[in-house]
């Protein structure tokens, strides 16, 4: 019999590596009753980084580079896997034109769809579980997001339309994982007849196969619809929330750090926070220079940051927040780490597992509000097809280093990875392929897909706490 | 090893018939799957028999009743609600489409016995369909992206590539399963979309139909699904069939009641014998009665024959052979039949094989019955995954491994194709017809959860 706490005594090291010496009350201080199951279990080897021992630059950057060593490469593939794509389609596509400033924000455009669905689907894969469903219920929240703000009824305000369909979908989600949770019906299949009843479904309220709903940007209330996607925000008023933002955010990084190196607690060394935020900086500024530069053509001028960035990056703070500061997330990565001690620990099962699949489907259909907004505020059962959608979903999670085991993921995975999968697939549509495109257009996706969870099956045969091993 | 052959009905009558001096091998069908071991085989009277049978039913390990209790009920159901549905032309036509439904579902039983699934089956009777269409068509014909000239293969030829094409499909699903140990679901998703790409490039956008009577290959394969025999050989075929089925039971049972072996009571046994004649006698006098509009069309179609000869040899295969022991093994607790020295990739790696032999098998039927094979052939493969699933789950296949049987296919086929036969002729639009499929499948998997009892509950 194993321990039910899948790795021993490193365990125990781990918990008590957490804190430097001479801090010895700290814990029971802070929180009593909280059991830190996350390093209990063992689960998640890369959410007890090595580096946290480290006190200098130097140290810090040689603990990094034995961590990748080890095989725990965290980011690193997928930020090479994205220079590489760019570099390879910039070389390939005719005129060169892949990395054109218009087009870097069209793909942005494209794949905030995968990121947003890819990031519900992360809290699921967390727990070892998997949602097939999304891609329907995605065109499910879209559909009835737009159907609310039609003109001359109902004429929802859009706020109220998009919470109404956020609520719907996390219905669909609570529906989905109690029968998950509650009956232990395996997902796969509750989700594979989801997917085929909610497109079902989404054909009846769009009134038939040929049935459509649109969102005019002239309209005052339709408008926020329309543009969640393909609005901006003009220059002077970008560069002004960039500021904003990088002096909050820095000024926030930087006190708690500071923070908690006084009161003794683990804190990486100053230094590396300021490159933190100077890197922030640096890319915030990039971003910007892209997004300010014209790419409306001759006729028209549309620059600015796209709305849909900052969008983004708030689904990806309250998803981080959610899953990395709170007891809730520690619960999830605890049962994707091993579900039975979890359960021994004293945490409910079946209330965490449907709680993934609510939040996970009205994430889903947020994703597919915005699918709407990125066809010009057009829906109709042509905007996506829901198997495509999740598969690019997960291939996304699964590429951006999110294991499909359970345990081992955050939402910036979901970010990079639906990034990759846009790249890829803007990509080779800008290639002249002739009648290979379209076939391309399932077989690259499915191929990816299959190589990432090669990775995955490979890295944790290797890795020192691979959860339960299959016969 | 011969009296293990002669002896399947495994379990404890098993383990008492090796205590007579045979050396039997391991015995995992018994240790892994207890719910298959048939109480009646120690019943020696037809009383005894029933009784058993009841008390088993009771006990929740119903069999293939809720299935055929979901058959009446579907029949009577839309006989209902629309008079057609059980008129002799419409059920031989619920006959011929389930065809597709009951194939495609004995691919899925492969993987579902080892507790893994195949969500490629449907693309890959997409992709079977149009490369055993694209191989017959003659030179000079606008084809397919890889064989520009038209390949002309005779039919037999263009068969045999189609399935080892297919089959070779699910070695390497089955080898990334089983070897390198990726999760069958994901696999076979992959495999599912790139299947999609390949089938496109298959058919490079050119529609290509199967409806050119100088062929010789073309008409053969179109008859495959649309061909029929004439009455009077419908009735031979019946009755030589009949005669074997009859005899090779009757003898088997004689023979194993003669040499002390456990065997059914001969009333039992018999009654068996009639129940099958009266099935074969109403199958065939419903294929022979007049379905069609215009003129004469009567006869029992090809399509029947083909599918129960499939549906045979599968059965022998997992019911009669060391391979089938070993799958149900596998299903029922891997780690045990791994520790009994059972190949677990080999096994498993072969059942994905199988699976996607099946759905190849179904592919070649659906381009037989389609005629016109387009773009949108292979956009409908999709719905099948879920349907073969569904078919395979409603017939009482389990999700879990271990539990299920060949003739659960061909009952939950014909169910998910009366379903969509009948709503069909009420006029009910897809997207409904897909919802109550939906529905259906959820109500599969909830019964099977539930049938199992919490019996190997999860964390």
């Amino acid at each position: 019999m194993k321990s039910p706490f899948g790795r021993g005594p490193e365990a125990v090291t781990g918990i008590q590596g957490d804190l430097k010496p001479g801090a010895p009350g700290e814990t029971a201080a802070e929180a009593p009753q909280d059991v830190d199951l996350t390093a209990a279990t063992g689960a998640d080897a890369d959410a007890l980084p090595l580096e946290i021992m480290a006190q200098s630059l130097g140290e810090y950057l040689r603990a990094w580079w034995q961590k990748l060593k080890s095989g725990d490469s965290g980011l690193l593939p997928v930020l090479v896997a994205m220079v590489i794509v760019a570099v390879a389609f910039e070389v390939l596509t005719p005129e060169n034109a892949y990395l054109r400033p218009s087009n870097l924000v069209y793909i942005f455009g494209l794949s905030t769809v995968y990121m947003v669905l890819a990031m519900g689907e992360i809290a699921v894969l967390l727990l070892g579980e998997l949602d097939l469903s999304v891609g329907a219920v995605a065109l499910m929240g879209g559909t009835i997001a737009y159907k609310l703000v039609q003109q001359p009824t109902p004429n929802w305000p859009w706020w109220l339309a998009i919470l109404t369909s956020l609520v719907c979908c996390g219905v669909i989600g609570f529906l989905q994982g109690t029968l998950v949770a509650k009956l232990k019906i395996p997902a796969f299949v509750v989700t594979l007849a989801g997917q085929l009843l909610f497109t079902g479904m989404l054909v009846v309220i769009l009134g038939g196969a040929d049935g459509s709903l649109s969102v005019s940007p002239a309209d005052p209330n339709q408008s926020v619809l329309y543009n969640l996607v393909q609005g901006s925000i003009d220059p002077v008023v970008s560069w002004v929330i960039l500021a904003v933002v990088v002096v909050g955010f820095g000024t926030m990084m930087w006190l708690r750090a500071s923070e908690r190196r006084r009161s003794g607690l683990v804190a990486p060394p100053a230094s590396l926070t300021a490159i933190k935020i100077g890197l922030m900086a640096v890319v915030g500024v990039v971003v910007l220079i892209i997004c300010t530069v014209n790419r409306g053509g001759v006729f028209a001028t549309i620059e600015g940051l796209p709305w849909v960035i900052p969008v983004v990056i708030v689904i990806l703070g309250l998803w981080t927040v959610l899953l990395q500061q709170t007891r809730f997330g520690r619960y999830v990565y605890a049962i994707g780490g091993n579900a039975e001690a979890a359960r021994r620990a004293g945490v409910s099962l079946p209330r965490i597992r449907i709680w993934c699949f609510v939040l996970c489907s009205a994430t889903a259909g947020f994703a597919g509000i915005l699918l709407g907004s990125f066809y010009y505020g057009q829906y109709s059962t042509n905007v996506g097809d829901p198997g495509q959608l999740v598969l690019y979903s997960i291939a996304a999670a699964v590429i951006g280093g999110t294991s499909l085991f359970g345990g081992r993921g955050k939402p910036i995975h979901g970010v990079l990875g639906g990034l990759l999968i846009g790249g890829i697939a803007y990509g080779v549509s800008l290639m002249n392929l002739g009648s290979l495109s379209i076939p391309l257009e399932y077989i690259l996706p499915g191929v990816v897909l299959l190589l990432a969870v090669l990775v995955d099956v490979l890295s944790r045969r290797g890795a020192r706490t691979g959860s339960v091993v299959r016969v | 090893m011969a009296r293990i052959d002669s002896d399947p009905l495994t379990g404890p009558a098993a383990a008492a018939s090796s205590s007579g001096g045979v050396d039997t091998p391991v015995d995992l069908t018994a240790a892994a799957e207890v719910g298959e071991i048939p109480p009646e085989v120690l019943a020696q009277s037809m009383g005894q028999y029933m009784h058993v049978w009841w008390q088993r039913v009771r006990g929740g390990d119903s069999g293939v009743l809720p299935v055929l209790l979901g058959l009446v009920i579907v029949g009577v159901g839309f006989q209902i609600a629309n008079g057609h549905f059980l008129t002799p032309q419409n059920l031989v036509n619920i006959f011929e489409q389930s065809s597709i439904y009951i194939l495609l579902a004995l691919a899925e039983i492969f993987a579902l016995l080892l507790g893994e699934i195949d969500l490629s089956t449907g693309l890959v009777m997409g992709l079977g369909a149009v490369i055993v269409a694209e191989l017959v068509q003659p030179s000079g014909a606008a084809s397919c992206a890889l064989c520009p000239h038209g390949l002309d293969f005779p039919a037999w030829l263009a068969i045999a590539v189609t399935l080892l094409i297919c089959a070779g499909v699910g070695l390497i699903q089955g080898t990334l399963v089983a070897r390198v140990k990726m999760p069958s679901f994901i696999v076979t998703l992959g495999g599912w979309l790139v299947l999609e790409g390949v089938a496109l490039i298959v058919l490079n956008g050119n529609p290509i139909s199967l409806k050119n009577v100088t062929v010789p290959a073309q008409v053969q394969i179109y008859n495959i699904f649309w061909g029929y025999f004439s009455p009077t050989i419908s009735w031979i075929l019946l009755a030589v069939v009949l005669v074997v089925v009859a005899a090779w039971w009757w003898f088997r049972d004689a023979s194993r009641r003669r040499r002390g072996l456990v065997a059914p009571p001969p009333i039992f046994t018999a009654i068996k014998i009639a129940t099958v004649v009266v099935a074969g006698v109403v199958l065939v006098g419903l294929c022979n009665t007049n379905r069609a509009h215009f003129g004469v069309i009567e006869g029992l179609p090809y399509i029947i024959p083909i599918v129960l000869f499939v549906f045979f040899i599968w059965t022998m295969l997992l019911q009669r052979t060391r391979f089938g022991r070993y799958v149900y093994a596998i299903g029922g607790n891997p780690e045990a039949a791994r520790r009994a020295g059972v190949s677990l990739p080999s096994i498993r790696t072969w059942c994905f094989i199988l699976a996607s032999l099946t759905a190849g098998i179904a592919g070649v039927l659906f381009a037989s019955w389609q005629v016109f094979l387009t773009t949108n052939i292979i956009k409908s493969s999709n719905s099948y995954v879920l349907l073969a699933v569904a078919a395979a789950v409603i017939g009482g296949t389990s999700l879990f491994g271990g539990r299920g049987r060949t003739i659960h296919g061909i009952l939950g086929g014909l169910i998910i194709g009366g379903i969509y036969n009948g709503l069909y002729l009420m006029g009910v639009s897809s997207e409904w017809v897909d919802i109550f499929i939906a529905i259906v499948l959820l109500a599969a998997g909830t019964v099977d959860v539930l049938s199992r009892g919490g019996s190997r509950s999860r964390a």
